[in-house]
Formats: structure tokens, C-alpha cells, sequence
């Protein structure tokens, strides 16, 4: 029996031991050593040979990521590890740490129950660790740090051990300091900082394959300066022998990571809004394998033989072939064609996949990354949310009209797979716009879909997304249908930060009990009385219903809100996503028959009623911001500076650390265009840096015309602005 | 000036003789057939016979865009046309308020409509009619089903012991329609009683309901019976619509059982 046979058939038996599985994650900021440590453990674990961990990369299968040397999707991965002489069967997603694919780390976080996360002894916590704790503890999943390239330390910076602990303990306390901030308002969270003495924290060199930890340490009988004199010496392959990095991850891993029975009691009220004492919800928080199926998708795939594969975790039930499954939000059932666990790059077909693991299924065809999939009708998981929006656009179009079908076919799995991408298909053009989290996002996506689907196409220049938003209330206006029989009465006033925080975090949504939507919007601020009015929720805008006792007004509601979501997706000024407004509905007049109150008048007279209250509200244009970070020697300070002032931006600090200058600062996207390389010649290649996206602002006053004339035009629209907009 | 002229129900004779010589006098025609159609005639028909040329507008060139009637009847005579009476079952009464605003002098020459007839063929009185209803096409209003509107309009008026006409959809180049049977061309879809009946008959299965079929042409057809029952027959060419008896005083009860074949035992007499 083959080595790889006997690791799959000791992870089917393991399956079935959820006190002894661990789901895990592993999450970095970009190049500070994820992909090399999952690599680590694999070795450890006898799925890649040892020699080439670390070189290998195994959990970096597409070729693009492989070239680009980063982490684009998540991968998954089952081994095995024993401690204290039980095995242990683990599940690991390695996540991507470029800002831009943030979309899948929080999609991975859904399905483990811990997070490893990694930061570079030299570069310490930076943002994206900030970014990846965040999206951890916002699903409840229990962090641990690992803290890499310690060896950079010893043999590079030729630190002392005084100077190398202060190193240390200070990466420990910014990482302790965000999680203390991050979970203090979290009632079902104790204590999780990680301590050296806890175990919970780990060192050393994914490169030369060691590590070690407070338990290590007592237990191979090896100290600091030991260690310090192996590595200073070179003897890097006898540190390795004695203290592997595998042993010491994954021992911290079994210890202190929960179970799926430790970690579903918690975590199913966490990312499930269903009724709490039902006994689909007793079956989850149990972890109970016969129970009703429920697998909450996390990422799709493409094979090109097996075709579509769903992963995900099965909370509840066990997976099984044959079984005809619900999948949320959509009619009808999907049909189970296979089940199947990671083994590095690969799946292996298994019998079955029971509640507590990470399943990869083919046959759900209708299921997109964040569906629930269930033997039962249920109440979708709470849609995972990713905190950046789309900034950015670029168009495609196919070199040769042959190729369309089949552009618009990858296009539409394209953003099956990644739900942070946004496309619009346009049939009669044949131009598609593709919307994603940033300039490496976009032109990744349309790589794939020139290399692996063989389609040529030309893209266009990429284009900022922008938001209509409103800067005070409006009067009541009136919105007047084609025949005039059917009024509606509106006014619009601005959402505080708060609540537009509570609705894209999806704290409040429609999917949820009245009853807790209404206490999560008071407890932003939304006053008791309105939050019983709430009728509809589209993007960041509220809608509330406080008209009283009109007949037939239930009928036309859903016309009503047709009308008022396309008024909200097309802004007034600029046919741009309108953000951040209560929209009231006061009153309305119908007329007596359905025909003469059909979508021909609604859809318009909601139209018309919305914009006017939001030109009323002096809505104005919003443009994306990216924060920006950059770590440059000092004698290339002001031209980095100067690249952040250049792009109408603004340099909020200047520091030190360590022998190189941070500049922080904040630009709009539109100027970041082309940043990387402008960077990189301003500073002779010397300056490394960060973006991240932060949200939208308000432009200046006198950009505002002039931007609206541009989108204008591209969007071949009138030219000429109503009126009312004069403001501008 | 602008006169208002109903064309009645059927067909290019159905108008008033007051109602074509006003026509044969104005010096511009506009007509609409979204609300409603003569289905025995063309439009090329009702040109020839009245010697007149005839615009018709879609519902956007009356109610959204109608500066160019207002404007031509700032100018002169101008008949706007419709089926039926111009002012029954439709919101045209905008349109003349906004004649009005312009200070243009209006007139309305009335035209059979529907709602009379069916009290005409049906022998039921005028008197004892409710609100009135529309059964749109499930596909035109969205939900599923019927419509709350429409059952709350007949238990009402059931309520109050009044009988209920439900009028039956008619789409002219519906955009949904369209995109169903998959063509370029203008589609017309007229509902017809038998797809009314089985649609109510979810919700009344065993009420009675009354077939009025083809009114105003030379053969209308009357037919009463059981919603479940009706939805299985065939009724012919439209236009179809459907009635809703409550309460029938005995005359008019002895009406639907020889008028329209009723089985007397299936109606609330009082």
C-alpha cells in the first residue's frame, strides 16, 4: 500500500473523531512566510518529501501563484499529526495575505475553528495581520502566532539575545494589543491572548524548517542560546532535526486549538441566526454525524475532469453521494455526485464526510462560495461578509467574437468562485465590466481566464468605482407615476457611520428575525420607533414603511422597492451606487385597479421620487481611498512621500523603526493606479509598501462637476444635469 | 379643442353617430389600444371608413410624453380615441386635466363600454354592482397567484351582497410577454375567461361566476357556472370578461338561469 493510500485511510478513520480534529487556518500578511509553513507541516506530516518543503511550495498550485511567489487562493489540506500519543486528523486552509484577495481569508475563516497566524520577527505586525485577526475573531474562530524568519534575527541583524527577546516580546504585545481591542465587546470570548508561557505562541525559521515553543523547549531540553549558536553556526539542518517546525506548530495546534464539539457550541450562534432552540440547531452545536446534513460552502473550484468543486465545513450530518441537497437561495435540489477530502493539491474521493470536517463535494451545481447546503429547508448562514467593497473596474472583451459564449460562461464562474468579484455582462455590446478588490485582483482574474480557458481577449484601461452619497436631510417630495393617479411621499436623511458599519458588517439584514434586527439597529442609534418601520435593506440604504393603514400598498411594495433599488444602484449625478441613506416612506396615494397601479407607474414614480429627495439631500460624489503604508531608507523618504502628496494624498506620520522610515498615509485609488511602479522608480526598488483599502470619501468640492461630466460621458449619458443639482 | 370619443365596444360601427361626424370633423386623430381594443375591426378599417388618418400611442406617448396631442389640440380639432367609453376603466381623466392647465377647451363623447353591457346582457342591475376589479397576468404584477387586491375587491363586495366585475388582463407589446413567447414582433395577449375562472377558482372553487364573451359584436355569449367548472370550457374570440353575482334578487336570478344558463340552486337568492 502506497504511503499517500495509508495517509487517506488514516484520515477517513479520524474523520469520524471529532474530539480529534482540529480545522485550521494559517494567516499572514503578504510574504511573511504562510505557504512555506504549510509546506512545513506537510513534510512534517510525510505528504511532500522533506528536502523540498519550503521550496516547493505544494500549497501553491496555480501556476500564476507559483511565478508570482504569493498565495492567490485558499488552499486546502488534511494530515495527520500524533500527540500525546493519540493521532489527530487536522484540516488546513492556507489563505492569501495580498490585500487584494482579502475576499477569500475571510471565506476560509468560516470553516476553521483556528487561526495560525504568522508575522515576520522583522517586519512585525502590519496590516494585513491586523486585517486577517479581524476577519478571525469576528467568526469566533481562536487565534495562535507563530513569529517566522526568527533566523533573520540571529544570522542577518546579528542580534543579541536581549535585544532579539525585546524584538519578540514587542511583536507579541501589538499582536495581543489588537486582539484585546477586537474582542472586548465579544460577551462569549474569554480571555485569547497568546503568551509565551501558554504555549500559545511559537518561533522560528520557516526557511530552515525549526521552531520552538515554551512546551518545546522543556520537553527537547534545548534553550535559547542553544538554539542561537546552531543557527549562528549554520548548523541549520541539526536544528531542524532537533526541534522541527512541524512537531512544534502542530503539537501547538492539537493543544490549543478547539475541536469542532469544544468550538460549534460557540461559533453556531456566532454565524447562525436561526431559531436557537430548534433541533437543527442542537444538532449543529453538537456536531451530531446523523443528524440533518448542513455544509456551509466556502470556496468553489474548478477540475477540469470532476468539474465544480464546492469545499466547506459540514457543521451537521454526514455527507454522503446520492443525497439530494437544498442550496440557499435557489428553487429545487442538487444531486451529491461525489464526496472527497483535500491531500495537498488533490482531492480523494472517501465513502463519506461526517459533521466536524472539510468536505469537497462535486454536483452542487447551483451552489456559489457562501451557500448553505442542507437535507433540510433552513436559515441561510450569515452571509460572510468580506469588509472592502469593490473599487475598482476594468473592462473585457474577447479578441474574437467566436470566443464570447465562452468568455460569458468563465466570466459567470468567475465570480461564482469569488464572490468579491462583481460582473457585469452586457450581451449586446460583448463588453463585460469586471469589478474587484484592486489592480493585482483584476489583471490575476483575467490572466486565468486568458491562460486556463484559452480565451484572448483585450481588457481596458481600469476604472475607480465610485458612490453617490448625501450630505443633510431632504424635505418630503413627491413622486408622481406616468398617469398621475399613484403618488408615493418620501424624504431622505444620512445613516450615521454606525449603522452603515452594522449593515455591512451584516449585523442587521433582512435574513435575520425582525426581532434581532431591530435591537442590532437600535443598538447603533436607529430610534426605537423607525427600527419597527424597517421594510427593506439594499446596499447601506434603510427603507421605512411609515405610512398608515393604505390599502393595496402591500401589493405595489414590491414595485415600490423594484423602483427604489434601481434609483439607489443609479445615483442621480452619475448612474453611480447610492450609499448610506434612510429613505422614508410617508404616504402614498394608488389607484383603485392593479392595472392602472402596475410597474408602467410604480417603477417610475418611485424613480423620480428618490431622486429628487437625494438631489434635495445634496448628494454629492464619493471616490475609494486606500490607506498606504511605506518602509523606505531614509535618504528615500521624500520621494516616498512625495509619491503619496503627488496622488492628492496626504502623509498623516513619519517614524522611524528600526534602521528604516514609515510613511503612513491615505490617497484616493484613482491616483494609486500605477503606484507600484512609480514607487519603485522614485525610490530606486528600495521602498516596500501597503495599500488597503479604506472606504469612501467625499470628493472636494471642485472635483465634484468635473467628475460627474467624466462618468457621464464614459457612460454615454446626457450631459446636461438636472436642475435641482446646481449645489455643485 | 380636444374631444374625448369612445369607439364602443366591437367594431367601426360600434361608435355613436355624434361620435363620427366629431371624428370625420377633426383635423388630427390620436387613439390608444393598451387600455383596451375593438377587436372586430383594424385600425387600416377604421381609417377608411371614417376617411381619417389615425396615430395610435403606446402608453408612454399618452402619459409620459403627451406634449404632442396637448400641443396639436392648442392648434386644433383633435379627437383622441379609445374602445369603450374614453373615460371608463382608464386614468384619462389626466389627460384632460392637463388640456385643462393649458387652457384647452375639452369635450367627451361617450362610447358603450363594457360595464353596461355586461349588466345589459346578464340581467343583472346596475344598481347592485360593486367595485369593479382587474385579474392581471400572474407574470404581470409579480407575486404569485391572485392578486389580494382583486379577492379582497370581490369578498367585499360579496360582503355587502353587490356583484363584482373582474375585468381580464390585456397586454399590447408587454415587455415580459414578449421576452416569453421569444419574439421581435408587438404581441397581444388577451385573458381569456376560462384562464380567469381556473386562476379564481384557487381561491373559490364553487362560486359562480358569469362568462360575458364578445359583447357589442353579433354573437355575444353568456355563460354562467362554478369557477371550476367554467375554467374547463371554451369561450371563443375575446374580449372576455368575468362576473361575480352576490346577492341576486329573484328576477335577476331567473336572468342567469335563461340568459345565462345558471343552475339556480348554485346562487344566493335573496
Amino acid at each position: 500500500m502506497g504511503r499517500r493510500k495509508k495517509i487517506v485511510q488514516e484520515c477517513e478513520r479520524l474523520m469520524d473523531e471529532p474530539e480529534n480534529i482540529r480545522n485550521i487556518a494559517i494567516a499572514a500578511h503578504v510574504d511573511h512566510g504562510k505557504t512555506t509553513l504549510s509546506d512545513n507541516l506537510l513534510a512534517g506530516a510525510g505528504m511532500i518529501s522533506d528536502d523540498t518543503a519550503g521550496e516547493q511550495l505544494a500549497m501553491d498550485t496555480e501556476e500564476d501563484e507559483q511565478e508570482r511567489g504569493i498565495t492567490i487562493d485558499a488552499a486546502n489540506v488534511s494530515m495527520t499529526h500524533e500527540y500525546e500519543d493519540t493521532n489527530h486528523l487536522i484540516n488546513l486552509i492556507d489563505t492569501p495575505g495580498h490585500v487584494d484577495f482579502g475576499g477569500d481569508v475571510t471565506r476560509a475563516m468560516r470553516a476553521v475553528d483556528g487561526a495560525l497566524v504568522v508575522v515576520d520577527a522583522v517586519e512585525g505586525a502590519m496590516p494585513q495581520t491586523e486585517t486577517v485577526l479581524r476577519q478571525a475573531l469576528r467568526e469566533g474562530v481562536k487565534p495562535t502566532l507563530f513569529i517566522n524568519k526568527v533566523d533573520r534575527l540571529i544570522s542577518e541583524l546579528q542580534e543579541g539575545p536581549e535585544e532579539m527577546q525585546q524584538r519578540l516580546v514587542s511583536v507579541i504585545n501589538d499582536v495581543n494589543e489588537l486582539i484585546r481591542g477586537m474582542t472586548q465587546d465579544m460577551d462569549d470570548i474569554e480571555d485569547w491572548t497568546v503568551s509565551v508561557e501558554d504555549g500559545t505562541v511559537g518561533f522560528g525559521s520557516a526557511l530552515y524548517k525549526w521552531g520552538v515553543s515554551m512546551p518545546s523547549m522543556q520537553r527537547t531540553g534545548m534553550d535559547f542560546a542553544e538554539i542561537m549558536e546552531l543557527e549562528r553556526s549554520d548548523s541549520r539542518q541539526e536544528l531542524h532535526e532537533k526541534t522541527p517546525l512541524s512537531d512544534v506548530v502542530l503539537d501547538m495546534v492539537c493543544e490549543h486549538f478547539p475541536n469542532p464539539v469544544n468550538a460549534q457550541p460557540r461559533r453556531i450562534p456566532r454565524v447562525w441566526r436561526g431559531d436557537a432552540e430548534s433541533e437543527l440547531a442542537e444538532q449543529m452545536r453538537l456536531v451530531d454525524e446523523s443528524g440533518e446534513v448542513v455544509l456551509m460552502v466556502t470556496d468553489i473550484s474548478m477540475d477540469p475532469h470532476a468539474g465544480e468543486i464546492a469545499s466547506g465545513r459540514v457543521f451537521s450530518g454526514t455527507l454522503e453521494k446520492g443525497q439530494e441537497l437544498y442550496v440557499s437561495g435557489t428553487a429545487g435540489k442538487n444531486r451529491v455526485q461525489s464526496v472527497g477530502i483535500y491531500m495537498g493539491g488533490e482531492r480523494e474521493e472517501v465513502d463519506n464526510v461526517p459533521a466536524g470536517n472539510i468536505a469537497a463535494v462535486t454536483g452542487l451545481r447551483d451552489a456559489i462560495a457562501g451557500s448553505t447546503v442542507s437535507s433540510v429547508e433552513m436559515t441561510p448562514f450569515e452571509s460572510i461578509e468580506h469588509i472592502s467593497e469593490p473599487v475598482i473596474t476594468k473592462s473585457v472583451e474577447a479578441q474574437t467574437m467566436d470566443d464570447l459564449p465562452k468568455l460569458i460562461e468563465t466570466l459567470r464562474q468567475v465570480s461564482k468562485e469569488d464572490p468579491t468579484i462583481q460582473i457585469t455582462i452586457n450581451e449586446d455590446t460583448g463588453e463585460h465590466l469586471i469589478s474587484g478588490q484592486g489592480e493585482l485582483h483584476l489583471e490575476v482574474i483575467t490572466q486565468r481566464i486568458e491562460k486556463n480557458q484559452g480565451i484572448p481577449v483585450n481588457t481596458g484601461e481600469p476604472i475607480v468605482v465610485y458612490r453617490e452619497a448625501i450630505q443633510q436631510a431632504s424635505d418630503q417630495v413627491e413622486g408622481i407615476s406616468p398617469n398621475r393617479h399613484n403618488r408615493f411621499y418620501i424624504s431622505v436623511e444620512p445613516l450615521s457611520e454606525e449603522l452603515v458599519d452594522t449593515i455591512k458588517m451584516g449585523e442587521a439584514s433582512m435574513d435575520m428575525p425582525e426581532q434581532e434586527r431591530r435591537e442590532a439597529l437600535q443598538e447603533s442609534g436607529m430610534d426605537k420607533d423607525d427600527s419597527q418601520d424597517v421594510e427593506h435593506i439594499h446596499g447601506s440604504n434603510i427603507l421605512l414603511d411609515q405610512t398608515k393603514g393604505i390599502q393595496h400598498l402591500n401589493e405595489t411594495m414590491e414595485l415600490f422597492i423594484e423602483g427604489l433599488e434601481d434609483a439607489l444602484d443609479n445615483g442621480p449625478l452619475a448612474n453611480e451606487p447610492v450609499q448610506g441613506t434612510l429613505i422614508r416612506l410617508h404616504d402614498a396615494r394608488l389607484h383603485e385597479d392593479t392595472i392602472h397601479r402596475g410597474p408602467a407607474q410604480v417603477i417610475p414614480a418611485t424613480r423620480n421620487a428618490v431622486h429628487k429627495s437625494l438631489i434635495d439631500g445634496q448628494i454629492k460624489m464619493l471616490e475609494p481611498m486606500q490607506d498606504c503604508r511605506i518602509d523606505v531608507p531614509n535618504d528615500h523618504m521624500g520621494a516616498a512621500s512625495g509619491e503619496i502628496q503627488g496622488r492628492r494624498g496626504r502623509v498623516d506620520d513619519m517614524y522611524q523603526e528600526g534602521d528604516l522610515m514609515v510613511v503612513e498615509g491615505i490617497a484616493p485609488v484613482d491616483e494609486m493606479i500605477g503606484f507600484a511602479s512609480d514607487i519603485r522608480s522614485a525610490t530606486e526598488g528600495r521602498a516596500s509598501w501597503n495599500t488597503e483599502n479604506a472606504g469612501f470619501e467625499v470628493m472636494s468640492d471642485s472635483l465634484q462637476r468635473e467628475k460627474v461630466m467624466e462618468i457621464r460621458e464614459r457612460k454615454g449619458m446626457k450631459l446636461e444635469l438636472p436642475p435641482a443639482i446646481e449645489y455643485i | 379643442m380636444l374631444t374625448f370619443i369612445g369607439l364602443g365596444l366591437y367594431d367601426e360601427r360600434s361608435i355613436t353617430v355624434e361620435g363620427q361626424e366629431a371624428l370625420r370633423a377633426s383635423d388630427r386623430a390620436f387613439a390608444e389600444f393598451y387600455t383596451s381594443k375593438l377587436v372586430g375591426t383594424t385600425i387600416e378599417s377604421l381609417e377608411s371608413h371614417h376617411d381619417v388618418s389615425i396615430e395610435v400611442r403606446d402608453r408612454a406617448g399618452v402619459e409620459q410624453h403627451p406634449e404632442e396631442i396637448l400641443e396639436a389640440a392648442e392648434a386644433e380639432d383633435v379627437a383622441f380615441l379609445t374602445a369603450g367609453d374614453t373615460m371608463i376603466s382608464t386614468t384619462h381623466v389626466d389627460l384632460r386635466l392637463r388640456a385643462h392647465e393649458r387652457g384647452i377647451e375639452t369635450r367627451v363623447i361617450h362610447g358603450v363600454t363594457a360595464q353596461t353591457a355586461t349588466s345589459a346582457l346578464t340581467g343583472l342591475q346596475n344598481y347592485r354592482f360593486g367595485t369593479a376589479t382587474t385579474l392581471p397576468f400572474p407574470y404581470a404584477h409579480g407575486a404569485d397567484g391572485l392578486p389580494s387586491s382583486v379577492t379582497n375587491t370581490i369578498d367585499d363586495n360579496r360582503e355587502e351582497g353587490s356583484h363584482t366585475v373582474v375585468y381580464l388582463d390585456i397586454k399590447v407589446d408587454n415587455e415580459a410577454a414578449i421576452e416569453r413567447v421569444d419574439t421581435d414582433e408587438a404581441v397581444e395577449e388577451y385573458m381569456t375567461a376560462d384562464v380567469g375562472a381556473e386562476l379564481l377558482a384557487e381561491e373559490y372553487p364553487d362560486l359562480v361566476g358569469v362568462v360575458v364573451a364578445r359583447a357589442g359584436s353579433p354573437d355575444p355569449l353568456v355563460e354562467a357556472g362554478t369557477m371550476t367548472d367554467l375554467a374547463s370550457r371554451e369561450f371563443g374570440d375575446p374580449l372576455h370578461l368575468l362576473v361575480v353575482p352576490g346577492d341576486c334578487h329573484l328576477l335577476e336570478a331567473d336572468a342567469l338561469v335563461e340568459l345565462a344558463g345558471a343552475n339556480r340552486e348554485e346562487l344566493d337568492i335573496v
